[in-house]
């Protein structure tokens, strides 16, 4: 228990210290999330629209199948990456395989399907009278699309930051994909695993907190814009 | 004349439950048509396929003499205005709602004001159009969802029950502007309403849906009985009714309310039908007077307020009422 309890004063020193290797592994990992949810979102928002406001054959095969890559482990994701991005794979020519832009690609792959599903589900949720009253006013699919957004919109953020809280606490990929290359490719999470093995607990102790307080701060942000718009 | 709708075989199904079925049916343009029946009656179903928001499972839909079909739907939409049954405000404030429509419809920005102005003071809305739509009543959101879809100034304009949720008040506005648009003779209106006094009030043309089928009544002054084709009538049983030669059989009848006329003395006209009767109760409804008459039978008719005035009659009074074979609808 003393262990532990000095530990944790360590980490907090460590993170009031303003210890700049903790700082450069919390600024990679955000960095390579939120550019990594912004690029699905870019995708996934729109198709969960389309998915939801369109009749089409296999549509609920589809559904089926995005629910079930919801659960996608990240090391099958992280390996399949690899076998593409490495030296030997179709991509492996752009040199991509432990840099950032390679985590990049491999969060984005893991969340499309989240916020995808979760896009589906948000516009579902909306009024049985919302797609009928678009049709009514005469909106065209994009201004029905961009209605249904407005409306629905507090789903759609909830489903953005889950797929930001699943991409920057995935370790996975980064490992597989960045390497854990310090002060490139180190996030919050491979650098847990890899200081906990090398026995400095309390440096991982911090950035363990680091992660906590940035997925309270991400809800509470939420949170916040809901309230305000209420 | 060119009709603004004419149906053909039209089906609709819910799932395995065939909701509609109209074999032929056509609305004019630029009148007031109401589409009167009980709940569940297919009030709603033929509206939305009115409005293009819905297509039918088979049959032909002619909107102006065009053909409707599934990729002119959404231009077709924009010459329309609708209104639902529980009409969906958006989350923002009561002008953002009313401009939506003129923002979607790429209307020229230059008309916005004059045209909002105008419908905001025709429906009393003018202090609620900084309110945020979740703060309004239910009769607030119906007549803020009715002023989304007069701004448009639609060609066709559908009103799915749009007095529920209105108090007398707001009931005596949507009244007054539906009169004021069937004496302009436009835009094209079309309304759902469960209540035929008001229907037939309201309107130029009185469409009877039933079980999703449209029955050629109307639902006052209905009496059952049988045809007599030797002598041309109808027999209620208490009365004998002058029908058209034409009909040979039948068990029930309907006469419009509109065409009976009533008069002090009995009138010397190519009317067949004459009846004396006593005044039973008058009453003011929708701007009109509707009156029963005790004749034999019991018959509502409906009168102006300048006709009840000329007539000078109150309750009690002897009347005479007379009507045209042709005015007795048989089925």
């Amino acid at each position: 228990m003393e262990y532990l309890v000095e530990s944790i004063v360590s980490a907090i020193k460590l993170i009031f210290g303003l210890n700049s290797e903790v700082f450069v592994v919390v600024w990679t990992s955000i960095r390579i999330s939120v550019i990594a949810v912004v690029l699905a979102s870019l995708f996934s928002i729109p198709m969960g629209l389309v998915v939801a406001l369109q009749s089409f054959p296999g549509k609920r095969l589809l559904i089926q199948v995005l629910n079930t890559l919801v659960a996608l482990p990240t090391v099958v994701v992280g390996l399949l990456l690899y076998g593409i991005l490495s030296r030997q794979g179709p991509m492996g020519d752009f040199g991509l395989l432990y840099t950032p832009t390679a985590m990049v690609i491999g969060q984005s792959v893991l969340i499309i399907p989240v916020i995808w599903s979760l896009a589906i589900s948000a516009a579902n949720s909306a009024d049985p009278r919302l797609s009928d009253t678009c049709k009514a006013l005469g909106a065209n699919f994009t201004q029905q699309g961009l209605l249904f957004l407005n409306e629905v919109r507090f789903a759609i953020m909830a489903a953005v930051v889950m797929g930001f809280g699943r991409a920057i606490g995935e370790v996975g990929i980064a490992m597989m994909l960045g390497g854990n290359i310090e002060g490139f490719t180190r996030t919050m999470t491979t650098a847990i695993a890899l200081e906990t093995s090398k026995g400095e607990f309390e440096f991982a102790l911090a950035l363990g907190m680091l992660l906590l307080l940035v997925a309270f701060v991400v809800n509470g942000l939420l949170q916040r814009f809901q309230y305000l718009n209420k | 004349m060119t009709q603004a709708y004419q149906l053909q075989n039209i089906t609709y199904a819910h799932g395995e439950d065939l909701v509609l079925r109209i074999e032929e049916y056509s609305i004019g343009q630029n009148v007031v048509t109401a589409l009167v029946g009980a709940n569940g009656s297919g009030k709603s179903t033929l509206l939305n396929l009115l409005a293009f928001v819905t297509t039918p499972a088979s049959g032909s839909l002619l909107y102006f003499d065009e053909k409707v079909i599934n990729g002119k739907a959404q231009a077709l939409r924009r010459q329309i205005a609708y209104v639902q049954q529980r009409p969906y405000l958006f989350n923002f404030t009561v002008l953002q709602n009313i401009e939506l429509g003129l923002k979607l419809r790429s209307i020229d920005k230059s008309v916005w004001q004059k045209r909002i102005e105008l419908v905001a003071e025709n429906l009393g809305l003018q202090t609620l159009l900084q309110k945020r739509a979740h703060e309004l009543s239910g009769g607030e959101i119906q007549k803020v969802a009715i002023a989304r879809a007069l701004v448009l100034e639609p060609k066709v304009l559908l009103l799915d029950e749009p007095f529920t949720h209105l108090d007398k008040g707001s009931k005596a506005d949507i009244e007054n502007l539906l009169n004021d648009m069937r004496e302009a003779g436009s835009p094209t209106v079309i309304f759902s309403s469960h209540d035929q006094l008001q229907a037939q009030s309201l309107a130029d043309q009185v469409c009877v849906l039933d079980k999703g089928q449209i029955k050629p009544c109307l639902l006052l002054n209905t009496f059952k009985g049988q045809v007599n084709a030797d002598k041309n009538v109808f027999d209620t049983g208490r009365s004998e009714i002058q029908i058209p030669s034409t009909i040979k059989s039948g068990i029930q009848i309907a006469v419009d309310p509109a065409h009976l006329v009533l008069s002090k003395e009995e009138l010397k006209s190519s009317m067949r039908n004459h009846f004396q009767g006593r005044v039973k109760s008058l009453q003011e409804a929708y701007g009109e007077i509707h009156i029963v008459v005790e004749a034999e039978e019991s018959w509502q008719a409906i009168i102006t307020h300048a006709s009840l005035n000329e007539l000078n009659i109150n309750i009690g009074d002897q009347i005479w009422l007379s009507f045209k074979s042709s005015a007795v609808q048989v089925f």
